[in-house]
């Protein structure tokens, strides 16, 4: 397949292109952060580093709504109510440009839960469907990079629909699916002097150094499971704001709640986060994961022991487990207090090592 | 039919009465004749009933499928959705979503003793099993009921209780911690007495729901009668919100409460990691 080019000087126009097919989230720079916004024009794409938050808002958004009411009074009995429900309006087919191939894997991690655990969602199901991944593929690891210890890699493919790489003047495009192909059949091939570096770095990907082998991750997660010690240390400086959560790829769970105006109102679903104490909390006061350990530990064990368990490697038993995370560091990054995911799993395996 | 899980049936409630000062039934059927007529459920499944506006949460369907003139809520009155329930009367409408998760394992419990043994509103899952072996009576073998409560005014259910314990084909044991005047049964917690009764294991399975420490106690009180593991089936709670697996808040390792129960025995509990 012949690379297209996409010159930096028309990556605005371009966008605008795609806006006018699909809704499209593009990266902007707003103060210190990179975030996703639906396109509006005059927006300047800053494809430069890998935006703050995850992209995975186009897939699970935010907010959105599951249901509508509404009461109405019965006329020939005033004391009596009737309510109607409505399903909610389907979502629009949208492009996701400027994420990275670890927040790319994270698609994939989001289908396990809401495709291939046993409901289907089907708001998921939908967004899924026409939702195209215009990825940036990484010219360098950052230090708090890991893609490369869950199986993921800095131009990894997988989860894509075109993959960018930066050459001099502009980007080589590659599709790597039939939709990302008709999203950039517009573009120009790309020149001989783009190829050839497209060549060179597909030869020689960004090297991300040695990764230590995690296969025994979920077993030693279990065998540390009740050493509250151990998990009292590792939460030590956790806030429980949920930034980590907020920020990940893979993170899904959600809260359902009830939003009313007068006769009518929305069912919403929103993001969640396990590291808040009401996450769990019952309506009898009991409270199953009553500290920031007991929290920080259900987040590190879902990523690297319950999912695995969930969803085993193809491979088998000597095989590298899938787990819930990408390694995209954003959890490292925006922690306001340098909790270390990487340090943690790292401790796990060390401490099962000890005799 | 709507293919959104999280799509509610409108329902109506047709009844409504006090169990405790804290605890009320409800008894609701759904709007739709049809869908009402083809609801199926097995004891131990749960609902998610809806109050549009408050929001929705989990209770377990405490009729039998084997009378499904209505389906049957008891609730306490603890939290948001809790109290705005129990301001609701006959014709009110309300969402309900189910039935979810797993049940009790009727069919493997056939031929056997079976011991239920409830605290407080912990009956109401107890009450869906016990009345659905009643009404096939012959395929179960001697039944037993330990229930207690804080008084007898929090004891459930307590015009059923007389009228089980008046069958001849069941045995009903009460007990409150403390008693009024006019209590004629037994004093004391529900552990206690099961030991007293010295329940036999043999040929036995034994069913317990209450408050957790009842629970925890029940169990040690089990295991030293002689019950193993596979013998004792509880059900467990948690915070819910989606009851289809994919919210993530009901996990116990990497079970859900919600899909892969509420029933567990104590053998696949103990199999869980321990964060209860």
């Amino acid at each position: 397949m012949v690379a297209r080019f996409l010159a930096t000087e028309n990556l605005s126009a371009q966008a605008a292109a795609w806006a006018r097919d699909y809704r499209l989230l593009a990266p902007v720079r707003e103060g210190q952060a990179v975030v996703y916004r639906p396109w509006a024009n005059n927006m300047h794409p800053f494809l430069g580093r890998p935006p703050t938050a995850s992209p995975k808002e186009a897939l699970l958004p935010q907010t959105e709504n599951l249901l509508s009411f509404t009461y109405r009074k019965d006329h020939e009995d005033l004391t009596r109510t009737e309510v109607f429900l409505a399903e909610p309006v389907p979502s629009e087919p949208t492009v996701v440009l400027g994420l990275r191939p670890c927040d790319a894997r994270g698609r994939k991690l989001l289908d396990r839960v809401f495709l291939e655990r046993g409901v289907v969602d089907p708001l998921y199901e939908k967004r899924r469907k026409n939702t195209l991944f215009i990825t940036v593929a990484c010219e360098r690891m950052e230090n708090t990079c890991f893609c490369h210890w869950t199986g993921g890699g800095p131009t990894s493919e997988e989860g894509s629909d075109v993959l960018l790489f930066a050459v001099a003047g502009g980007y080589a495009a590659k599709a790597l699916t039939g939709a990302g192909e008709k999203l950039i059949a517009a573009l120009p091939e790309a020149g001989p002097a783009a190829q050839e570096e497209l060549a060179a770095k597909l030869a020689t990907p960004a090297e991300p150094g040695p990764a230590p082998d995690l296969r025994q991750a979920p077993q030693r997660f279990l065998e540390a499971f009740d050493d509250m010690d151990f998990w009292m240390d590792e939460s030590a400086r956790c806030l429980s704001c949920g930034v980590c959560t907020y920020l990940c790829p893979t993170c899904s769970c959600f809260n359902i709640t009830d939003e009313n105006s007068g006769m009518k109102g929305k069912r919403l679903r929103t993001w969640d986060t396990c590291m808040s104490a009401q996450y769990t909390l019952e309506g009898s006061g009991h409270n199953p994961r009553v500290s920031r350990a007991h929290r920080l530990r259900n987040r590190v064990g879902h990523k690297f022991c319950y999912h695995p368990r969930e969803f085993p490697a193809p491979g088998g038993e000597g095989a590298q487990p899938e787990f819930s995370c990408t390694g995209c560091g954003r959890c490292i990054k925006s922690c306001p207090v340098s909790v270390d995911i990487r340090r943690i799993v790292l401790d796990l395996l060390e401490k099962g090592e000890r005799p | 039919m709507s293919l959104n899980p999280y799509m509610p049936s409108l329902a109506t409630i047709i009844e409504t009465f006090d169990e405790t000062p804290d605890i009320k039934t409800f008894r609701v059927v759904l709007n739709d004749e049809a869908a009402m007529r083809a609801f199926r459920f097995e004891p131990g499944q749960v609902a998610q009933l809806s109050v549009f506006g408050t929001g929705e949460s989990t209770f377990v369907i405490c009729s039998p499928p084997t009378r499904m003139d209505y389906l049957q809520f008891s609730v306490m009155r603890v939290g948001e959705l809790t109290h705005r329930l129990h301001t609701l009367r006959e014709g009110d409408p309300i969402g309900l979503r189910g039935p979810l998760g797993n049940h009790f394992d009727h069919q493997g419990m056939k031929g056997k003793d079976i011991i239920f043994v409830g605290g407080g509103l912990g009956l109401a899952p107890l009450r869906t099993l016990l009345l659905y072996m009643l009404d096939n009576r012959a395929d179960y073998g001697a039944i037993t009921l330990i229930y207690g409560g804080r008084t007898p005014e929090h004891l459930c259910f307590k015009g059923e209780l007389a009228e089980w314990a008046a069958r001849g084909d069941m045995r009903v044991e009460l007990t409150v911690d403390n008693p009024d005047k006019l209590w004629s049964h037994r004093t004391g917690v529900v552990p206690a007495v099961l030991t007293d009764l010295g329940v036999s294991p043999q040929n036995a399975v034994a069913v317990t729901c209450g408050p957790p420490i009842m629970i925890r106690f029940t169990i040690q009180a089990l295991a030293k009668l002689g019950f193993t593991d596979e013998q004792i089936v509880t059900t467990l709670e948690r915070r819910m919100k989606c009851g289809v697996g994919l919210c993530g808040r009901c996990n116990i390792g990497g079970k859900f409460v919600c899909v892969d129960g509420p029933v567990f025995t104590q053998a696949q509990l103990k199999e869980l990691p321990q964060e209860f």
